[in-house]
């Protein structure tokens, strides 16, 4: 990864954070370039690219769709990738937070208040199903 | 990578299937903020795998599940 992709995810990043949504390739500069920058970013798991579309879909730990782990922090509500990530929002914005989600068994909301890093209900389970090796071999799925 | 109520929710979903890892909320919470605290930092540099391997070690977080590509 180059200066130049470092700034491009910067870049990404901070557009994220200041408009509460994803750019588009065009916000950034010439479709092209940045299309391709963030293609290199993708590969270097520092950006996750829609590969149909080349639109983001993840600026990790943030999802650029929407999910089922929605995170209030730092004035606005923001999806995240997965539980993990939720608690990322707050960790990355230097925020407390409200993440709300559901159970993956029953379906019943699951409301977590986040101060001071630490989560107000400890009788939650955080699983994860699939191997670190195995992360990247589908992030999504993950 | 998913909150559940309970122990007895996660086996209900897993219905038989092998269990991956298990945590509690505090140190998801602490792995959290280990892993993403720099991430919208404009200096930000990509950790290396030893970096984020150390942070799971740190928390407890070891045995082959947990071992990074």
């Amino acid at each position: 990864m180059n200066g130049a992709d470092l700034d491009l995810r910067r870049r990404t990043y901070a557009f994220m954070v200041d408009n509460g949504r994803a750019p588009q390739a065009e916000e950034l500069g010439t479709r092209e370039d940045v299309v391709v920058g963030w293609r290199r970013l993708h590969d270097a798991h520092a950006l996750v690219l829609n590969p149909a579309t080349d639109e983001i879909r993840m600026l990790n730990p943030l999802s650029a769709v929407p999910t089922a782990y929605r995170v209030h922090a730092a004035g606005r509500w923001w999806y995240a990738n997965c539980a993990w990530d939720a608690f990322g929002v707050c960790a990355a914005l230097h925020a407390d937070g409200r993440i709300e989600a559901s159970c993956p068994d029953c379906g019943e909301p699951i409301a977590v208040e986040v101060r001071d890093a630490k989560s107000d209900d400890e009788s939650l389970l955080f699983h994860v199903l699939v191997p670190a090796r195995h992360w990247w071999d589908d992030i999504v799925f993950t | 990578m998913n909150l559940f109520r309970s122990e007895e929710h996660l086996q209900r979903w897993l219905g038989g299937r092998e269990p991956g890892g298990t945590t509690s909320v505090a140190k998801l919470s602490e792995l959290a903020h280990a892993w993403w605290d720099d991430r919208f930092s404009p200096d930000w540099v990509p950790h290396t795998r030893e970096q984020n391997q150390a942070i799971l070690d740190s928390l407890g977080l070891s045995g082959s599940f947990w071992q990074l590509a």
